[in-house]
């Protein structure tokens, strides 16, 4: 697991400040992962930078470990492994944590209508975190300040894990 | 005599039943079924909880109707409560709920595992039955593999109320992995049937998928199969993808049994059980059916797959387990709460 790319940082220590005038980068940051295990390790550590409220969109097509990443990131709230399977079927898991925990899976959503009939809108953002799979299917209406999570197989088991946080100094511990 | 009404809004469709005594189905409606549908037009929506409020009064109406009875001559009302799809499951509560406090009626809530399980002990009575009447029924301790879109799992049951989960997905349910493999091969929804039937004109041995088989567990794993399904189809040209699309749909689903069975033929052995039911959607598969009986066969164990219609979720299953947990005096109060997810 490497980091490759890390944009301009700024050295809080130092007493470097942005100027307030200047746009606020974006932080991105990009790995590659051997397999599942290195994938859940990546979703661990993100896991352990969310707060109550936060939301992660995870991008990627089928079998480009979306599912396999969230065990990691539960794992990081006290979820066992087993107890993060695919959500594809009942879309909205909940777990009883604290901070309350949502897996989500708009992967047979359809129609934008149909969030509004499940519930969707009531399961993000206040007091719990969640995590969205197929998070595309709500573009445009999902709060600008989701961390957005890009998956992409480059073959067997390999993938590019790229994630697009805010841009917080949190992100320099990942 | 004890008459229960079961109420499953767990997925896609609605559904109703009013089940004798935990065995004798008098009636058991869903609501994608043509009678129902017909007086409304148009078909049930993939996901829609408004589909489920705009069905569960008619639902239920045609399942007392064909039942012959009333509200008022049932024992309980039986309400699934999980796990499913958290919208959907709040209408069926909801309305049992309801029933049951205007009518002064006993709920029980009962977790759709449960009801798959019990779907064994199922049966019609009539002409149109597939299943004679009385069941030829497993005794206890028998083994249960649930299969279906959102589940799969493995049970040993001991006893009404007495389940041990011996292992189930940790990724994709197999049922998923049909649908998802089917909409990957450019094929319909659900995936399971057309699969099925494309299978048959395909060579199950064509290609090597892998199988799962997870040896140190009895746990499942379906995601690795889908995703070679997805790295062989791109592999492919266009054109012998087409005409390989057979072929791919046999080996995939050949995969899948191949799993299932073995994993099923491994519990047997370690359990010493000699009962197996085998009920969920994708028990429905008759290919999933021949191998899993052919297996019996060859170990000496009973293989029990009720029919079809009770093997896809319904309410039926719902009331029989309902039955159980009324006489057991296990009801529940008016603040029952769905859960998407609840393992058993």
């Amino acid at each position: 697991m490497k980091c490759y790319c890390s944009p301009r940082r700024y050295n809080y220590q130092r007493g470097e400040k942005r100027s307030s005038c200047e746009a606020k980068p974006k932080q991105t940051m990009k790995y590659i992962s051997k397999g599942p295990d290195e994938t859940k390790e990546i979703g661990f550590r993100l896991g352990r930078l969310l707060r109550p409220g936060d939301v992660v969109g995870l991008y990627g097509e089928l079998g480009s470990g979306k599912t396999t990443l969230v065990k990691g990131i539960a794992r990081a709230l006290g979820i066992e492994d087993k107890d993060i399977v695919s959500a594809s079927f009942t879309i909205i898991a909940d777990y009883n944590t604290t901070p309350p925990f949502s897996h989500i899976d708009l992967y047979r959503i359809e129609k934008d209508s149909e969030l509004d009939d499940i519930g969707f809108w009531d399961q993000i953002g206040s007091d719990s975190i969640s995590v969205i799979e197929w998070a595309e299917k709500a573009e445009g209406r999902l709060p600008e300040k989701m961390v957005k999570v890009r998956l992409k197989s480059l073959g067997e088991e390999m993938r590019e894990i790229t994630i697009e946080g805010r841009n917080e100094k949190d992100w320099d511990n990942l | 005599m004890s008459l229960i009404l079961g109420i499953d809004t767990s997925c896609d469709d609605t559904t109703a039943a009013v089940v004798e005594n935990g065995t004798k189905v008098l009636s058991n409606i869903v609501s994608n079924q043509t009678e129902v549908h017909k007086k409304y037009g148009g078909i049930v929506p993939e996901l829609a909880s408004r589909r489920h409020i705009e069905m569960i009064w008619p639902v239920v109406d045609e399942a007392l109707k064909a039942a012959n009875i009333k509200l008022e001559d049932l024992s309980g009302v039986a309400a699934c409560h999980g796990p499913g799809l958290i919208g959907s499951l709040l209408v069926g509560c909801s309305f049992a709920k309801a029933l049951c406090y205007s009518k002064g009626i006993p709920l029980v809530a009962v977790n759709h595992l449960e009801g798959h399980i019990f779907s064994c002990f199922l049966s019609e009575r009539g002409p149109v039955g597939e299943t004679e009447f009385p069941p030829r029924t497993p005794s206890f301790p028998f083994l249960a593999l649930i299969v279906s879109g959102g589940h799969t799992c493995l049970y040993r049951v001991d006893d009404f109320g007495k389940y041990r989960e011996l292992g189930r997905t940790r990724d994709d349910a197999a049922g998923e992995a049909y649908d998802k493999v089917s909409k990957l091969l450019g094929l319909g929804y659900p995936g399971g049937p057309i699969i099925e039937k494309i299978a048959q004109d395909g060579n199950p041995k064509a290609i090597d998928f892998p199988r799962a088989y997870l040896p140190e567990s009895f746990d499942f794993s379906f995601s690795g199969l889908k995703t070679a399904v997805l790295n062989f189809v791109k592999e492919q040209r266009a054109e012998s993808r087409e005409q390989r699309v057979n072929d791919i749909a046999a080996s995939f689903q050949a995969s899948i049994i191949d799993v299932l069975v073995r994993k099923t033929e491994w519990a047997i052995k370690k359990e010493g059980i000699k009962r197996v039911v085998l009920t969920g959607g994708v028990a429905a598969n008759r290919e999933l059916r021949r191998r899993m009986k052919e297996m019996g066969d060859e170990r000496e164990v009973e293989i029990f797959t009720p029919s079809a219609s009770f093997c896809t979720d319904n309410a039926a299953m719902i009331a029989s387990a309902g039955y159980y947990h009324l006489e057991a005096g296990d009801t529940v109060g008016l603040d029952l709460n769905p859960k998407a997810y609840m393992p058993l």
